[in-house]
This record gives C-alpha cells, sequence and structure tokens, in this order.
C-alpha cells in the first residue's frame, strides 16, 4: 500500500511539511512580523493586510483564512501578532482546537512598541520552534492528503495532458479515503453542465449552475469582455481561443469523481471526497483559499510556464508543453512532453507522478520551495468601511 | 494523441484540431477522427497548441473541441487554416 511520511497533528490530520507560521493577523503588524519572521530562520511568514472596516463577506472571509491558515496541518505551531487582544483572542482560540501550540501576541499589550513586540515575539517563536523540531515525520495513508487542484498560465496541453494527469491524482486520493478541492468558477463557463452532472445531490448540482450564473453575470454587468481577460493574453499566445474551450480543459484536474460539496472561499469541506470552491481564477488567491480550507498540498499545471507557488502547502508544478519543459526548467517539478506527443499513455506515466507527489509529500523539496517563489494571496470581495 | 500524428480531434464531432508541433502553411498533416486516419493541407500556418479547423466552416457556425462548443466562427473559415481570437468567438458572458 502506498504511504507517505508525515507529521501527524494532535487533531489526526497530517502534515507533509512543519511550519512555525508567523502570523500577522493585521496590515498595522506586517513590518514587525517580517522582521521577526527573519530572526527565525525556517519560518513562513504570513502578513494579513486589512483588518478594520471590512464588511460581510469580506469580514467572514479574512477571519476563516487568518483561522484556516492557522489548523492547516502543514503548520507545526504558530506565533500570531496583531493590534488588539479581542481580535487575537477569538483566532488563537479558534486556532487551539487543533491542538497545536499558538501563541498571540497583540501591539496593545506591548504598549503599541513595535521594538516591544519584535522582542517578545523573536522570544516566544524560538520557543516554539525547538518544540516543533522535536517531531518526526510517521508514515501515513494517502487518504491523509487533501489535494488543491490549480492551473495557471495555461494552454491546450494543460487541457490535453496535464489537467486529465491531476484529474486521475484527484481520483486516486478520493479512492483512498483523502480529499481533493477545485475552484476556479469563471473557468466552470461552458463547462458547468458537465461538473453540474457530478453533484452529489441536486441541491449541489444547483450550487454548481448558480456559482457559474453568479460569476458570468458579473463579468456582463461590469462590462468585462471575458476574451482578453479570461483567457488572458498568455493563453491566448499559447493557443487558447475562449473561455468554453480553457473551462473545459480546466475541469479535467477535478478528475470524475462525485462533488460533495460547493465551497465558500476558504471554507474546510466537512466531508472526505472532492469539492469545488466558488471562488477567483487567479491562481495566488485561489490557492490560498485552499490552503485556508486545509489543502496540505497542491498539483499546480502550467502550459507556458508560472512560478508562483503557495506558501504553507508544498506546490508540485506540471507541464506537459514540451517548448515551456526546455524554457523553464528550474521551475516544473514533473513535465510529460512524452504524454503529449503520444509516445506515452497518460496512464502509463501516471504512477511516475504518484511517486513524485509521495517523495514531495515525505519531504523532498519542489523548484518553488527551494526558489522561495511561495506567498499567501487572500481574496478580496469589496471595499472597506 | 498518439505517436505520429501531427494534430489531435479530441472528439469525432469536433470542427477543431490541436496541433501537436508547429505546422506551416503548405505541408501535409496526419491526423485521426476516431479511429479513421485523415490527412488535409495546411491553409496557413499554425503554431503547436493551436487550432485549425478539419472542414470548411461558415461565419456563424457552432465550433466543438472535446465533443463541447467551445466558440462560434465569426468568419469563413477554409479547412487547414488557423481557428483562434481572429476568426472564432466566445458564445459566453457576451454584452448585451
Amino acid at each position: 500500500m502506498d504511504q507517505f511520511l508525515g507529521y501527524v497533528r494532535p487533531d489526526g490530520q497530517v502534515g507533509v511539511r512543519n511550519h512555525l507560521l508567523v502570523l500577522s493577523a493585521t496590515g498595522l503588524t506586517g513590518p514587525t512580523g517580517r522582521r521577526i519572521s527573519q530572526a527565525l530562520p525556517g519560518a513562513v511568514f504570513v502578513a494579513m493586510p486589512y483588518d478594520g472596516g471590512l464588511l460581510g463577506e469580506d469580514r467572514d472571509a479574512q477571519i476563516c483564512t487568518l483561522i484556516g491558515f492557522g489548523v492547516n496541518p502543514n503548520v507545526g505551531a504558530v506565533l500570531m501578532i496583531g493590534g488588539n487582544p479581542p481580535k487575537l483572542d477569538h483566532l488563537a482560540k479558534e486556532m487551539s482546537k487543533s491542538g497545536k501550540p499558538i501563541v498571540s501576541i497583540s501591539m496593545d499589550e506591548c504598549d503599541h512598541d513595535a521594538i516591544t513586540l519584535t522582542e517578545r515575539s523573536i522570544r516566544a517563536g524560538a520557543k516554539l520552534m525547538l518544540e516543533i523540531s522535536k517531531l518526526r515525520r510517521v508514515s501515513c495513508p494517502l487518504s491523509k492528503l487533501f489535494l488543491g487542484l490549480e492551473c495557471g498560465r495555461s494552454d491546450p496541453s494543460s487541457g490535453l495532458v496535464s489537467n486529465p494527469m491531476l484529474g486521475l491524482m484527484a481520483d486516486r486520493i478520493v479512492d483512498e479515503g483523502g480529499k481533493a478541492v477545485f475552484g476556479e468558477t469563471t473557468e466552470w463557463l461552458g463547462a458547468e453542465h458537465l461538473l453540474a452532472k457530478r453533484g452529489a445531490t441536486p441541491a449541489i448540482e444547483q450550487a454548481i449552475l448558480d456559482a457559474v450564473l453568479d460569476n458570468e453575470n458579473r463579468a456582463i454587468a461590469a462590462g468585462l469582455d471575458l476574451t482578453g481577460e479570461n483567457p488572458g493574453p498568455t493563453n491566448i499566445a499559447g493557443g487558447l481561443s475562449t473561455i468554453e474551450e480553457k473551462s473545459l480543459g480546466n475541469i479535467a484536474k477535478s478528475g470524475s469523481r462525485p462533488i460533495q460539496s460547493v465551497l465558500k472561499y476558504a471554507e474546510a469541506p466537512a466531508t472526505q471526497g472532492l469539492h469545488a470552491m466558488h471562488a477567483a481564477t487567479y491562481a495566488p488567491e485561489s490557492i490560498s483559499g485552499f490552503t485556508a480550507s486545509g489543502a496540505n498540498l497542491i498539483l499546480f499545471t502550467t502550459g507556458q510556464g508560472n512560478s508562483f507557488v503557495n506558501l504553507i502547502s508544498p506546490t508540485i508544478k506540471i507541464s506537459a508543453n514540451p517548448d515551456t519543459e526546455a524554457r523553464v526548467k528550474e521551475q516544473l517539478d514533473f513535465t510529460c512532453p512524452d504524454v503529449f506527443s503520444g509516445e506515452v499513455s497518460l496512464e502509463d506515466a501516471a504512477p511516475r507522478f504518484l511517486e513524485l507527489i509521495i517523495d514531495v509529500a515525505s519531504g523532498s523539496k519542489t523548484w518553488g520551495e527551494v526558489l522561495g517563489e511561495g506567498e499567501e494571496v487572500v481574496s478580496r470581495f469589496g471595499g472597506s468601511l | 494523441m498518439s505517436n505520429g500524428w501531427d494534430a489531435v480531434v479530441l472528439n469525432p464531432i469536433d470542427e477543431l484540431a490541436t496541433a501537436l508541433r508547429h505546422l506551416k502553411a503548405g505541408e501535409v498533416v496526419r491526423f485521426r477522427v476516431g479511429d479513421q486516419p485523415c490527412e488535409l493541407i495546411m491553409k496557413t500556418d499554425v503554431a503547436l497548441c493551436h487550432k485549425f479547423v478539419v472542414r470548411d466552416v461558415v461565419a456563424g457556425e457552432k465550433l466543438r473541441k472535446y465533443g463541447e462548443v467551445v466558440a462560434g466562427a465569426s468568419e469563413s473559415i477554409e479547412a487547414g487554416a488557423h481557428a483562434h481570437v481572429h476568426n472564432i468567438k466566445s458564445l459566453r458572458a457576451v454584452q448585451k
């Protein structure tokens, strides 16, 4: 049976990494947080740029995302800083349900002196770092993987080969009892009838159709011509002509299993299996939504090349385009131009990709990790008060 | 995708084929429609991953790839000619 080596968390989730997360919960403490993380080599730093005046969907999404980053199983411990205790206390209380060590220090407790906050945080963070360094990887079943499925700077090779390859992996992990999530609602346009058929219930079928209609109507209301926007200039240069063509390639990433729910941005799925996230298409936002929902490993296809990776969850980059393989060697963790050319079948190449997934889940680095291309980018939905 | 073929037609009902290498105007290209081997003389250059129509189409026709409608022809296009944003258009999120 295929297994990987992961970090078992107190709540039973399994991390494929063991990060100390330095989390600045408000834009006010961003620079201080960066300074703190630089003093703690190996820590990952996430700064939430917004706080006061957030409304409705933004308010919910920011809280949900902050908590989600904290409880993501790739995080071993959290050092959180921010402005005031009430918000930090709420976030820390929610994150503590994971059973992991969470320390929060507010500016209010430091008399709003960034140097005091820096000193106290470095001491607290160092202690956390030492503590999580004692954790060891153990053998875990593939059911403990939660895949986030993304594509970026796609071209027709994505829809023909790389996305169907992700679909095979999604099916495999779902069949093992794990989880997978795909998003990018705009890229369901023209393919929504095929996705909706896979809704586990009539309500989910309808939710998929409603999500697409919502995005299509918003594009029309904004006076946006999708061609040139999505597909964007790189997609068009690569050979994609319309959103329908792009979508039909995109949804291949989701494989063939039933869709168990339509999630809001950053919402954690309530069950195992495959889930759809009604969210932004732009890769940095989309992937952060997956990570906040609990995805511990990201599979990211590209046609023309895309250097971006997620910070909290390792991101395996795959392309089938032979020209791209020749161009960006230190970006692509897996290439299969031999499948594109027809020398090897998708099914025959799949075990090689699964082996890489298991290696990376067990600690082997991705190019994006080695080069430090990771970032978290959280969606906004409207203006602030 | 099959070894030695120049383009792929994903579904036998598709009008659109995808180039598996850089194709040149005037060259004979080979692809399959279902199990049926086909040949066509290219009317234009078509870059790797870009599309061409496998039969003559007229303006307004719906064009398929993956067996699904992906665009409408905005002008008549000859078999073997590049089909892209200059002559095919999305049918979705169209401004009213």
